[in-house]
């Protein structure tokens, strides 16, 4: 049986932490979670990681950092930005910078559905 | 005859109503002591009867003479116009407790008590029921004469006006306490929202995940009871941020309890952590353990905190050569005080500025009203504290509040309005 796709969540936010992977396994990803972007990148799970759920705000390096950091790597991790800011600029910023999407808390288990099959090239 | 008085007038009645002097030289011995008094004249008497008079309409204030033990009383006419009673009638301190409001004639009469039981002296503020709400401020001493230890001197002063203004006062700096908060809560919307939203997309996922599991066959029943849990739990945070917000921003009259410090702190950083995070700034919380519990207004304690955590955060707002670091602290002072304190790594202030801060409408801000450190200045001079700006030995400021564990006791210049009347009573040391 092969392994499910690796889905990484980056989020300070615990609450969050404890519930969406189930959500995302339901989807039929396996999940591993962290509560910073410097947790994630001490971790195994880069070269692992077929897309990133990636918070924006947060203590220490903020989700778009974390994006610049993994492009001056030169990994190229399809990112879903989430957030409780309801930032439009930011938005379209985070878009042009390359990201798949940038979902709005809160959303839709629809909405992270289609942007994960966006991400994973999924039809 | 009329206990008013007014200069220039021939008909002036005496000041002291059913005062016999002689009883009064019985009371204390020979007046003067080692001689005869000086001659004096009954114009010259009368003279000085109309003059105290009309110094009594122009303070409010009534003179009273009383013994603890057979209860006679003698009083000037201001007292009979303060308790609107007929000056035919002899007074005692009973009649005039028909005058008391129902509401502190316990306090009244317990004074009265502990007077009989000779304690040196007495002071109180009491309401009269007359036909308009009056507030009096009562202060009597014993006699520290060589006679009679029963008899006791006192004032009592109409208060009324000076009352009524210091709670227009009170009012006026409420309000104004008020629309500093809601000047603040819009600084803070975004911190809000995000409060608010983390938990609703936890709602979201969980009772989503619920339906997935349930629609799955077998339906595994004991994950789909955990994510009803986490539903409920993060419906329970999101009900919790709404209750910090109403409590803090709400409007409200001031309440006297007692504050655990380092809550309020917490719930305040707790309100605009991700607003900091947003400012980029790290915030460092050095809360003191046993930190003893302070009498005060928890909510405007907490909009002073609130203040100087925005202010710090925006003083930092263009600083980019350094860490954007805000360090809150709370201590224990020596003789029963706390402090906090709120240290920032922004522009600072010059020197000169020291004063001008607090002023209010001073800003060096483009966005800000210039009344947060005014207010909060005034809100902890309430609690009878002190607040000061100091500059770093390093770059950025720190803001410092200091009170009393005790917290304020009587006073007028609370900023709760529609506190009621506060009652006090010393027992004056006999000297």
């Amino acid at each position: 049986m092969p392994v499910a796709t690796l889905v990484s969540i980056v989020d300070d936010d615990e609450s969050l932490r404890q519930s969406l992977p189930s959500l995302v396994e339901k989807f039929g990803f396996r999940v591993r979670t962290f509560k910073s972007a410097e947790e994630f990148l001490a971790s195994d799970c880069l070269g692992q990681t077929a897309c990133l759920i990636l918070d924006i705000a947060m203590p220490g390096m903020s989700g778009p950092e974390l994006q610049r950091e993994l492009s001056r790597r030169g990994q190229k991790i399809p990112i879903v930005f989430i957030t409780g800011e309801r930032d439009q600029v930011l938005r379209q910023q985070l878009l042009a910078g390359g990201a798949v999407e940038c979902l709005f808390k809160p959303f839709s288990p629809a909405a992270l559905r289609e942007a994960l099959n966006s991400a994973l090239g999924v039809s | 005859m009329s206990q008013s008085t007014c200069s220039g007038s021939n008909q002036t009645a005496p000041v002291w109503s059913g005062f016999d002097p002689a009883s009064l030289s019985a009371t204390f011995g020979a007046p003067c002591p080692g001689g005869r008094p000086p001659p004096v004249t009954f114009s010259a008497l009368q003279h000085h009867d109309a003059l105290l008079a009309e110094i009594e309409r122009l303070s409010s204030t009534g003179g009273f003479c009383w013994h603890a033990t057979t209860g006679e009383m003698t009083c000037t006419g201001e007292v009979y116009r303060i308790f609107e009673l007929d000056a035919e009638v002899p007074l005692t301190l009973e009649l005039l407790g028909t005058r008391v409001h129902p509401d502190d004639l316990p306090l009244f009469n317990d004074m009265i008590g502990r007077a009989r039981e000779n304690t040196g002296g007495f002071e109180c503020q009491l309401r009269l029921r007359t036909e308009t709400a009056k507030y009096l401020q009562l202060s009597a001493r014993r006699s520290d004469g060589a006679g009679d230890q029963s008899l006791y001197f006192g004032a009592i002063q109409d208060v009324t006006q000076r009352r009524q203004s210091e709670e227009a006062l009170g009012n006026v700096r409420c309000e104004l306490a008020r629309l500093a908060r809601v000047s603040s809560l819009g600084s803070l919307t975004a911190s809000i929202a995000h409060e608010i939203n983390q938990p609703l997309a936890g709602i979201i996922t969980n009772a989503s995940t619920c339906l997935e599991i349930l629609g799955s066959d077998p339906p595994d029943l004991d994950a789909a009871r955990e994510t009803a849990r986490r539903t409920i739990r993060d419906t329970e945070r999101a009900c919790e941020v709404i209750t910090r917000l109403r409590t803090l921003f709400g409007k409200r009259g001031g309440k006297t309890e007692s504050v655990d410090l380092n809550g309020a702190a917490r719930e305040v950083i707790a309100l605009s952590l991700s607003d900091l995070h947003r400012r980029r700034v790290t915030l460092r919380a050095e809360l003191a353990d046993d930190l003893p519990l302070v009498t005060g207004d928890r909510v405007q304690l907490q909009q002073v905190i609130l203040n100087l955590l925005l202010n710090a955060a925006e003083a930092m707002t263009l600083i980019e050569e350094r860490p954007r670091q805000l360090v809150i602290c709370t201590a224990s002072e020596a003789a029963d005080r706390v402090r906090l304190s709120v240290q920032d790594t922004g522009v600072g202030f010059e020197p000169h500025d020291t004063q001008r801060l607090f002023e209010p409408f001073y800003t060096t801000k483009s966005g800000g009203m210039g009344i947060g450190l005014s207010v909060s200045r005034s809100i902890i001079e309430s609690h009878d504290g002190r607040l000061w700006g100091e500059r770093n030995a390093g770059p950025g400021a720190t803001f410092t509040f200091s009170i009393p564990v005790r917290g304020p006791q009587c006073n007028g210049h609370n900023l709760g309005a529609g506190r009621a009347f506060v009652h006090t009573e010393r027992h004056l040391r006999r000297t």
